[in-house]
C-alpha cells in the first residue's frame, strides 16, 4: 500500500510537485498521466527516494519512507524505466539477477529465479540468458527490464514510461502481457505514462496531473464519464471519448439473450469490447451481432440500439450515484 | 599502428584495382633497385661502401625479390579475397626472407680475413620494411583480420629475425654491437622496462585517485588540469634539468633521502619527470572515461538499490575501462619514448646506447638502442589496444 498526503517537491524556486495526495491500495494498478514536465516522473521517483520530497508524507506499508534505509527501500521496490537502463556489460541473466544478488540470495536460488522470470516473460533461457543488451530488440530489452524489476518478488512496482520507446505493435503486445501478469501477480503498481490509451487499458486508478498538481483522479470509467475540466477531456480524446469508454466495456456485460429472430451472421467473442463490436458493425454493415463463447457457441446477441442505449444508461446511473 | 588501425576500413571494395597496393609495390621495386641494399665497412668508425641489389645478393636474388614485388602489384589489379590472402603470404614471405638476404650479402661481400669488417643495413632495407608494413595494414583492412592476428604474425616474424641474427648474422654491424655489450644491453633493457613500469603504474594509481577527486570537487578539476597542462608544455630535457638542483640539495641535506637513492641525477629525477609527463594523458582519459558513462545506466543502478561503492566498482568502472585502458596505452607508449631521454641524466635504459652511439658517431650503436625502443612501443601499443577491444562492454566493438 502506498499513501501520499500533501506531498510537494521544490527545486530551488520551482515547484515540481505541488501538494498532491494519492492512495494506491495493495494490489492495485495506478497510472499517473499527463504531458511531459507535469511532475509525474518526479512523483514516482519520490516513492523510492531517488528524489527526496520537500514536504508532506509518503507512507509505504504504514511506515513513512524516511524511516527506511533508502538502499534497502529500493531493493524491495521493483523499478522499470523507458530506456530499460540495462547494464550493457552484463548478460541478460546477470542483469535480471541483480537485486537477488544484492540481497545475498544463494547462487542457486538466484539462478532458479532468473530462469523462472525469463519463462514468465517469454524469453527462452537457452536463447537469451547469455546475450548482451545490445543484441536484443527494443521489446526484448524491455521484457528483460520488467523481469529485472520483478526479480526479488517486490510487492511494489514502479514503472516510468516503460513502453514509451517501442513501436506501436510491440507496445500493445507488451501492454497486454503486463495486464495478464498483473492479473496473476497482483503487485501494487505505480505506472507513469503520457499515453492515455495505455493508462485506460491498464489502470484501476487513473491520476491526471498538470503543472505539478493532480487535476482529477478516479477509475478510468468515472473519468471518461465526467471529466473535471476541458484539459482532462482533451487528454481523454475529446470526441473520441465515447469510443474509449466503449473500449473499456465488455460485450458480455451488454448482450441480451438469444431472441426468436434468426441469429445475425457476424459473430463476436463475449470477451471483446463494445468498441470492437461497433467497429465490426460498421465493417459488416449490420446492426446486430451474435455473441459467442470461447468454443464459438452462440450465447447471446448484441444490437446497435442496445449498445447506444446502455452507454446512455451508464451515464444516468453514474449521475444518480 | 593503432592510429592507422582506426582508419575506416576500405573492405568490400573488390572489383576495381587496388591502387594503394600497386603504388606500394612499385615503390618497393624502385627502392630495392635504386637505393643501397647493404653497406660494408672495414671497422666500426669508418663510413662503409654501399652496395646495390645485384652486387649484394646476385642476379638470382635480385630476380626473386623483383618477382615478389611484381606479383604483389599484379594481384592488386583484380582484387579479390583470394588475391588478398596471396598478398598476405607474399608480405610474410618477404619479411621472412629479409635476414637471409643479409646472410647472402655478408657471405659474398665480407672478407673473412678482416675480423673487424661489418655489414650495415642499407636504405633500401629500411624503406622496403616500412612499405611492407603499410602493405600489411592495407591487406589486413581488406581481409578484416583482427588486431590480434597481425600482432601474432609480426611477433613470429620478429622471432625468426632474432633467431637468424643470433645464429648466422655475426657479420652484421648491429649484431656485432650487441655482442660487444650483451650484458650491458640486457641491463639497459631491464632498466628501461622497470622505469616505464614504475612510472606508468604510479600514474595509473595517482591518475585514478586524482580523477575520482576531480569528479567530487569541481574546483580541483580546473586547478589540476591547468597544472598538468603546464607540466606537459615543459620540454623534457628542461624538466630533467629543473629537477637536478632541488633534488641534489635535498640529497645533500636530508641524509635519509640520500640513503633511499635520491640524488640530482639518476633514476629518481628521471622517474619524477616521467610520472609528471604521464599524469596528464592518464588523468584526462580516466576523468573522461568515468564521466562519460551513461547517466541513465547509473540512475538505474541506484534505483535497483546498489550502494555507491557497488555502483562505482560494478557499473561505472567496468564501463569506463576500455577508454581508461586507451589512456594507459597512450601513457605507456609516451613513457617508453621519454625514458630514452632520461639516459642523459644517468637513469640508464636503452637511451644510453643512443647517446653513446651519437657521441662516438657509431650509427649501429644508435640503432641498438633505438630499435628495441621502437619494438617495445609497438608491443605495448598492440597488446593494450587488443586488451581494450576485448574489454568493451558485452565484447562488441
Amino acid at each position: 500500500m502506498i499513501e501520499l498526503s500533501h506531498v510537494s517537491k521544490h527545486f530551488g524556486e520551482d515547484t515540481a510537485v505541488d501538494d498532491i495526495s494519492l492512495h494506491v491500495a495493495k494490489g492495485k494498478f495506478c497510472a499517473l498521466v499527463g504531458s511531459s514536465g507535469c511532475g509525474k516522473s518526479t512523483t514516482l521517483r519520490m516513492i523510492n527516494r531517488l528524489i527526496e520530497h520537500s514536504s508532506g508524507d509518503i507512507i509505504i506499508d504504514g511506515q513513512a519512507i524516511g524511516h527506511y534505509d533508502p538502499v534497502k527501500l529500493r531493493r524491495r521496490i521493483g523499478y522499470a524505466i523507458q530506456s530499460t537502463g540495462l547494464f550493457p556489460h552484463w548478460t541478460v541473466a546477470h542483469n535480471i539477477g541483480l537485486v537477488p544478488r544484492l540481497l545475498k540470495w544463494p547462487a542457486a536460488d538466484v539462478k532458479a529465479r532468473v530462469e523462472e522470470l525469463m519463462r514468465l516473460l517469454g524469453l527462452p533461457t537457452e536463447e537469451f540468458a547469455h546475450k548482451y543488451p545490445h543484441q536484443l530488440s527494443g521489446g526484448q530489452a524491455q521484457r528483460v527490464g520488467v523481469a529485472r524489476a520483478l526479480a526479488a518478488d517486490p510487492d511494489i512496482l514502479l514503472m516510468d514510461e516503460p513502453f514509451g520507446a517501442l513501436d506501436p505493435i510491440t507496445r500493445e503486445k507488451l501492454q497486454d502481457e503486463l495486464a495478464k501478469l498483473q492479473a496473476r501477480l497482483h503487485k501494487t503498481v505505480v505506472f507513469v505514462t503520457h499515453d492515455m490509451d495505455e493508462a485506460l487499458k491498464l489502470a484501476d486508478h487513473l491520476v491526471v496531473m498538470r503543472e505539478g498538481r493532480i487535476v482529477q483522479q478516479g477509475s478510468p470509467l468515472a473519468l471518461l464519464q465526467t471529466p473535471a475540466d476541458p484539459f482532462v477531456e482533451s487528454l481523454l480524446g475529446g470526441l473520441e471519448r465515447g469510443l474509449k469508454q466503449a473500449a473499456l466495456t465488455r460485450v458480455k456485460d451488454h448482450m441480451s439473450s438469444l431472441g426468436q429472430t434468426l441469429p445475425a451472421q457476424s459473430r463476436i467473442p463475449g470477451e471483446f469490447s463494445l468498441r470492437q463490436a461497433l467497429s465490426m458493425m460498421l465493417r459488416d454493415h449490420c446492426d446486430r451481432l451474435t455473441v459467442v463463447d470461447q468454443h464459438d457457441m452462440p450465447i447471446g446477441e448484441l444490437s446497435l440500439r442496445k449498445v447506444v442505449k446502455e452507454a446512455q444508461l451508464d451515464k444516468v446511473s453514474h449521475r444518480d450515484g | 599502428m593503432s592510429q592507422i588501425d582506426a582508419l575506416p576500413s576500405p573492405s568490400s571494395q573488390y572489383g576495381h584495382l587496388n591502387s594503394v597496393l600497386i603504388c606500394l609495390s612499385a615503390a618497393m621495386l624502385g627502392a630495392s633497385w635504386l637505393l643501397g641494399l647493404v653497406s660494408v665497412a672495414p671497422n666500426r668508425i669508418v663510413a662503409g661502401t654501399s652496395y646495390g641489389l645485384v652486387a649484394a645478393i646476385g642476379w638470382p636474388g635480385a630476380l626473386l625479390v623483383s618477382l615478389l614485388f611484381i606479383a604483389m602489384g599484379g594481384l592488386a589489379i583484380k582484387p579479390s579475397r583470394l588475391h588478398s590472402y596471396a598478398q598476405l603470404c607474399i608480405v610474410t614471405l618477404t619479411l621472412l626472407l629479409m635476414p637471409f638476404g643479409l646472410m647472402v650479402a655478408g657471405h659474398w661481400l665480407i672478407d673473412p680475413t678482416l675480423p673487424q669488417a661489418r655489414l650495415g643495413i642499407g636504405a633500401a632495407y629500411w624503406v622496403v620494411l616500412f612499405l611492407l608494413l603499410l602493405c600489411l595494414v592495407e591487406v589486413r583492412l581488406r581481409l578484416g583480420l583482427s588486431r590480434l592476428w597481425t600482432t601474432l604474425l609480426l611477433s613470429s616474424v620478429g622471432g625468426a629475425w632474432l633467431l637468424c641474427a643470433a645464429l648466422w648474422l655475426e657479420n652484421l654491424a648491429l649484431v656485432q654491437e650487441f655482442q660487444a655489450r650483451d650484458q650491458q644491453f640486457y641491463r639497459a633493457m631491464l632498466q628501461h622496462v622497470v622505469l616505464v613500469g614504475i612510472a606508468v603504474s604510479v600514474s595509473i594509481v595517482v591518475g585514478l585517485v586524482l580523477a575520482m577527486l576531480m569528479r567530487r570537487y569541481q574546483r580541483l578539476q580546473r586547478i589540476a588540469f591547468a597544472w598538468l597542462n603546464f607540466l606537459q608544455t615543459i620540454p623534457s630535457l628542461a624538466l630533467f634539468g629543473l629537477l637536478l638542483a632541488p633534488l641534489a640539495w635535498l640529497a645533500a641535506n636530508v641524509p635519509v633521502l640520500a640513503q633511499l637513492g635520491v640524488s640530482g641525477i639518476g633514476a629518481t629525477p628521471a622517474l619524477m619527470a616521467l610520472i609528471a609527463y604521464s599524469l596528464l594523458p592518464m588523468v584526462r582519459n580516466t576523468y573522461i572515461a568515468l564521466d562519460e558513462v551513461d547517466p541513465e545506466t547509473l540512475d538505474a543502478a541506484k534505483a535497483m538499490g546498489m550502494r555507491p561503492y557497488q555502483r562505482f566498482w560494478q557499473v561505472r568502472f567496468p564501463l569506463a575501462l576500455p577508454i581508461l585502458l586507451e589512456g594507459v596505452r597512450i601513457t605507456a607508449v609516451q613513457a617508453i619514448g621519454l625514458t630514452a631521454v632520461a639516459a642523459l641524466i644517468g637513469a640508464g635504459g636503452l637511451g644510453t646506447f643512443i647517446f653513446q652511439g651519437l657521441g662516438q658517431a657509431a650509427m649501429d650503436m644508435v640503432l641498438l638502442g633505438a630499435l628495441p625502443i621502437l619494438v617495445l612501443a609497438l608491443i605495448v601499443d598492440a597488446s593494450l589496444g587488443a586488451l581494450a577491444d576485448a574489454l568493451r562492454p558485452g565484447g562488441h566493438k
